[in-house]
């Protein structure tokens, strides 16, 4: 049985973590963005913005003051027992959202999406978000993404539905153009970690996306081929448009392409794009069954990337 | 493209001699504005509750400032992005007399025609770096604390060398990502060709 307490302090910690400190494949993609670039002025804008990021992990304030919507996604041990159940690890997050946000680690930005009301603690209807996924076992791993506004809000985040006539050519094309049209003058901060949910209705499609782009590692490959291809195909070609730190031209336009999929109906293909912004955050921790507690570099959302 | 340090307030001279590209550094006092503000004001019909005179630098941003011990502190600061307040940016150039907006993207059309009437540039980040501005801004007083809450309120900053950003939009209205376009859309024909996006593709009609 894990102990609400146990959980009260993760939670907090990982919230803390996932709005205060990239994770290291993102800071990989920095480094090797500062030496890929070409000109003085690009490798400007990540080393500044790297620096920048090391002084928030060492100071333990947000990187980014958009800290962003906020995200939990619990990998959950289909054995897993929780003290009080799953109904107060939901309490328990949202307490922990309202006292990071009074701490500081968080900004109140969660707002009544009509009235503009702010009840200063990122805590609404349906905020904070939660999504499950069931795995065999007994622990449970909690992730948290401080999703940011700026990815989300210009075009970056979106699905179309496509005809099977139009194929792959199809959906490439809507991801290319879309993302361009979205880093635009650095509307979504790029180079984005960009998530593609193919198949499935428009929002099974829109959530693998989503996943594939808070949770997925930079540089991480789908296992099967026809995938990964896609994954580097639109790498290589998005990485050659010139965009460059929030789109101010450069050599390195997008940091990562993670590709998802599930089947669709004969209908239509589902395409959607979600993009992370540069400063990619995220934390995960394990809490395992006898109430120890890891932090992991890999959510591993989807098996094995 | 050159570098240059201003001082606030900016005057004509100041903002006429800088081209798309250029790099600023603005020190002096300076005021911050979101939606609310420029809704609470243009739209509401309220009055700004101070000069702007000798304050003509907006600054686009959402901060993280939390009271402690009486005093404010702080926490995060990074300027947010500019083509949300589209709608406000000409009224905002022309009423409050300003002469360099600070902004993450940039502006459209309508504002660049103000700016170019009346002589004003906006400003755009390169980096997302709050740590490193930190130490180049002060908090001074603020303005709406109670009518639009933190992040919307009017605070009025006392800035020392804060930057650099990139000149976006010109006094002449010439527009700096217009020229990251065109460089975008010209290496996109070669990737739909790598993609085999075909030259004459167009999407089934579904809806």
């Amino acid at each position: 049985m894990i102990k609400k307490e146990v959980l009260e302090h993760v939670i907090f910690d990982t919230i803390k973590k996932g709005s205060c400190c990239i994770p290291k494949d993102v800071r990989e993609a920095f480094n090797r963005a500062i030496a890929n670039e070409r000109t003085q002025k690009a490798k400007e804008g990540f080393n500044n913005t790297l620096k920048s990021l090391d002084l928030s992990i060492e100071r333990m304030n947000p990187a980014c003051p958009d800290t962003g919507w906020p995200l939990f996604f619990l990998k959950v041990g289909n054995e897993a027992k929780i003290e009080g159940g799953f109904m107060a690890l939901e309490e328990l997050a949202r307490n922990m959202v309202a006292k990071a946000t009074k701490e500081g680690y968080l900004r109140a930005t969660m707002k009544h999406p009509l009235t503009g009301y702010d009840p200063g603690t990122n805590v609404g209807m349906n905020i904070p978000h939660f999504t499950y996924k069931f795995v065999p076992g007994n622990d449970i791993e909690i992730s948290y993404a401080a999703k940011g506004g700026g990815s989300e809000c210009f075009g970056g985040t979106r699905y179309k539905m496509i005809a099977f006539a139009d194929g792959l050519a199809g959906i490439k094309k809507f991801v290319i153009d879309a993302y361009s049209a979205a880093a635009r003058a650095g509307a979504i901060c790029p180079p984005a970690v960009l998530g593609v949910g193919i198949g499935g209705t428009g929002n099974i499609a829109s959530a693998l996306a989503k996943e594939a782009a808070c949770l997925r590692l930079v540089d991480s490959h789908h296992p099967e081929e026809m995938m990964s291809q896609i994954e580097k195909d639109l790498y290589d070609s998005i990485n050659s448009l010139g965009i460059g730190p929030m789109g101010s031209g450069g050599d390195t336009s997008v940091f990562s392409v993670n590709v998802e999929y599930a089947y669709t109906h004969i209908a239509g293909i589902a395409v959607a794009l979600s993009s992370n912004c540069w400063i990619a955050r995220r934390a995960t921790t394990r809490v395992y069954s006898d109430g120890r507690t890891e932090e992991l570099d890999n959510p591993n959302w989807f098996d094995g990337r | 493209m050159a570098t240059y340090y201003l001082n606030v307030p900016l005057t004509d001279e100041d903002v006429v001699q800088l081209k798309i590209g250029d790099l600023v550094y603005l020190s002096g006092p300076a005021f911050t504005c979101r939606s609310r503000l420029q809704r609470y004001i243009f739209d509401e019909k309220n009055k700004l509750p101070f000069s702007t005179e000798q304050r003509n630098l907006l600054i686009h941003v959402g901060p993280i400032i939390v009271r402690e011990n009486d005093d404010w502190r702080l926490v995060s600061f990074t300027p947010t992005s500019s083509i949300r307040f589209e709608k406000w940016g000409a009224k905002s150039v022309k009423e409050w007399g300003l002469k360099a907006i600070v902004g993450k993207t940039t502006m459209g059309e309508e504002t660049a025609q103000a700016m170019k009437e009346h002589k004003c540039v906006h400003l755009s980040p390169q980096s997302v770096s709050p740590n490193l501005w930190l130490d180049s801004i002060k908090i001074e007083d603020v303005y709406l604390f109670d009518e639009l809450g933190t992040i919307e309120a009017a605070w009025h900053l006392q800035l020392d060398k804060f930057g650099p950003f990139v000149v976006d939009i010109d006094c002449e209205g010439n527009n700096y990502f217009e020229g990251i376009d065109t460089v975008v859309e010209e290496n996109k024909k070669k990737a739909y060709k790598d993609l085999n996006i075909p030259a004459d593709f167009k999407y089934t009609k579904l809806y």
